[in-house]
């Protein structure tokens, strides 16, 4: 029972991980059809805000973690501004690999400017205690995980429904120019996009610091790779999809860990990645995906 | 049989690539230094995975991502065909299968390697060629991780990260022009060829082109399969020189590298192929010289570790931008010779 119970646990908190990150892409490929994969660098950002912290000797956690996400969510903006304006009107795969290109140029910069090797940063280890609950040990970290992810998935379906940006938002992935015309301004839909995406991955990233104690300029391509796939499972652009996504790839991983035997440990990937393609050729469109017959107005 | 007019002009495209080829080959073969002769060979290598890479992304226009694993399949199996029993009892004392109990000559192993290859391409392409899109992009991904775990854990038979060595060299440069101008007449022939324009028209418009009759997954998966069986040509070529493999070269790094050469050509067309391949073969060597922290002219420049990527993204990143067709666009190099 403890062991389902531990097991639960964990397939939560690792699906919330891939599902803030998930959010953080389909709500930019909603409404440009870009898939992101420099989202990834915005994490390891984060992660170096965190070093320049502790570097300055500001150590309040609270200062630490909100300079993280504030200085992610800038680089998210920023990005789009200098990298991605040029190709948003541009066909997928286009956008695809000028986002590999800025991925590339980001990790080579940070190896370059600050470090190829990692570098620690202990101010958010106080995250992390173990708590006894009725009978049932878990970690703090994971149980902050997953009721942030909650909260935020509340937060941002609030703001997509309540708001008339969030509206606008929502129009904007269904016909992008029809909310042109009635005189909302596209850059702001742009920014306000890029602006939650680097949002989410901020506090992603606070949680991935928080778990692994060091930042190289790797961190963030593993994570998003995961993402990634937790967003065509889900569906590319679906938001719900890319939640359920998520949700549903860190259970496939878990049960993976758990099931497969100790000999075969180092496949993990191999069997999480086989049965996500399996899923893809079951559903080629993903599970949430939006109905739509070829040659509909994308 | 003959030829219409869009495959006359390519096959004296076809030509004059080979010849640039042979001349870039040839001046190597006489003039270069050991070191240099590696790098040539190198960027050989590299073009064959480019027009590999170009048969199915240039016709099918879908990205892959997954061209590197079939590199690497074809190295592997060519290797552990090829290496002598004596090496093998060192370097795979507890292969399965008898694996370390027979070696055959190159001809046979490379024969071998490439019918895996092709057998391994079928069987994923079945899958890839029903999505399109992002989703055929993104199994073409979890086809490169499979494949690359599956490197790293089976260390009894791939080494994994550690050498896997004592294989052969039996190949030289010249072997690999022979091969590379080869490539180019088949990579060109396709492009030519009905089903190549039927795949290039079911690209632009899937659906008046299966209307007209094309039946559009059999093509692409004809061109999988065809891309697949170069990559592992181009993986043995990579392992019959080195003598050495090991499963990294054969990951993301490697996918990306490629990836940009064949995007800044142009990957529409054969000689975007050839020109962004010895682009970025040949720039990157000459940054990779500036990252060392040279002196020049007196002047004693700084290390900089990392700039080959940084100017490798931005090749990228610029190019999309400004150019998203490519250096060549549509054009093929006879364009510049002959009448419209």
């Amino acid at each position: 029972m403890e062991f389902v119970a531990q097991q639960t646990m964990n397939a939560l908190s690792f699906g919330a991980e891939y599902a803030l990150l998930a959010l953080g892409l389909a709500i930019v490929f909603s409404i440009m059809g870009l898939v992101n994969f420099a989202h990834g660098e915005i994490i390891a950002v984060g992660g170096y805000t965190m070093v320049a912290m502790a570097a300055l000797s500001l150590n309040n956690p609270f200062i630490v973690i909100g300079a993280a996400i504030l200085v992610a969510s800038i680089g998210s903006v920023a990005l789009e501004r200098v990298a991605f304006r040029p190709v948003r009107y541009a066909d997928p795969t286009t956008g695809l690999l000028t986002a590999f290109g800025v991925s590339i140029v980001l990790q080579n910069l940070f190896l370059l400017l600050v470090s190829p090797r990692p570098i620690a940063v202990t101010s958010l280890y106080f995250l992390e205690w173990p708590i006894s609950f009725a009978g049932l040990r878990i970690s703090s970290l994971q149980l902050f995980e997953t009721l942030t992810t909650i909260i935020v998935i509340v937060v941002m379906m609030l703001f997509l429904k309540k708001t008339v940006l969030g509206l606008a938002m929502r129009a904007a992935a269904m016909d992008f120019e029809m909310v042109r015309l009635t005189g909302i301004r596209a850059n702001r839909v742009f920014a306000a996009a890029f602006l939650i995406s680097g949002l989410l991955a901020g506090i992603a990233c606070v949680f991935i610091m928080a778990r692994r104690g060091s930042v190289d300029p790797h961190l963030g391509f593993d994570p998003v790779l995961m993402a990634f796939v937790a967003c065509v499972v889900g569906g590319f652009g679906s938001l719900p999809g890319a939640v359920i996504g998520g949700f549903l790839l860190g259970a496939i991983e878990v049960t993976m860990l758990v099931l497969l035997p100790q000999s075969l440990g180092g496949m993990t990937d191999a069997f999480v990645f086989g049965s996500i393609a399996l899923l893809l050729i079951w559903r080629p469109d993903g599970i949430l995906t939006p109905p739509r017959e070829k040659g509909d107005k994308q | 049989m003959s030829l219409s007019r869009s495959q006359k002009r390519g096959l004296v495209g076809a030509s004059l690539l080979a010849f640039v080829l042979i001349m870039v080959g040839t001046i190597a073969t006489y003039f270069g230094s050991k070191y240099q002769l590696r790098i040539v060979y190198g960027s050989y290598v590299s073009l064959m995975v480019v027009l590999a890479l170009q048969v199915f992304m240039g016709n099918a226009r879908i990205t892959n991502l997954s061209h590197s694993a079939f590199m690497g399949i074809g190295a592997y199996a060519a290797a552990i065909c090829v290496t002598p029993i004596a090496m093998k009892k060192i370097s795979l004392p507890n292969a399965p299968w008898g694996l370390n109990a027979f070696a055959l000559d190159p001809v046979t192993s490379g024969i071998i390697a490439i019918v895996i290859t092709a057998v391994i391409a079928l069987l994923v392409g079945l899958f890839i060629v029903r999505l399109s899109g992002i989703g055929a992009t993104i199994v073409s991904l979890a086809v490169l991780v499979i494949v690359h775990s599956l490197f790293l854990y089976r260390t009894d038979i791939f080494k994994g990260n550690q050498a896997f060595f004592g294989i052969p060299q039996v190949f030289t440069l010249t072997s690999a022009i022979i091969i590379a101008v080869i490539m180019v007449y088949i990579v060109r022939g396709f492009k030519e060829s009905r089903w190549g324009i039927a795949l290039r028209a079911s690209a632009d418009d899937e659906i008046s082109a299966a209307a007209m009759g094309v039946n559009v997954h059999r093509l692409r998966l004809l061109a999988w399969v065809l891309s697949g069986v170069l990559l592992g040509v181009a993986g043995i070529a990579y392992s019959y020189y080195l003598g050495t493999i090991s499963a990294r070269p054969f990951y993301f790094n490697h996918v990306f590298l490629t990836l940009a050469m064949l995007i800044l050509g142009g990957m529409r067309t054969v000689t975007g192929a050839v020109l962004g391949t010895f682009l970025i073969s040949f720039g990157l060597e000459w940054v990779r010289w500036l990252e060392t922290g040279p002196t020049v002219l007196g002047l004693k420049f700084p290390e900089v570790l990392g700039l080959s990527g940084v100017v490798l993204g931005s090749v990228i990143v610029l190019i999309m931008a400004l150019r998203p067709g490519g250096i060549m666009g549509d054009r093929e190099i006879e364009d510049f010779i002959l009448k419209k």
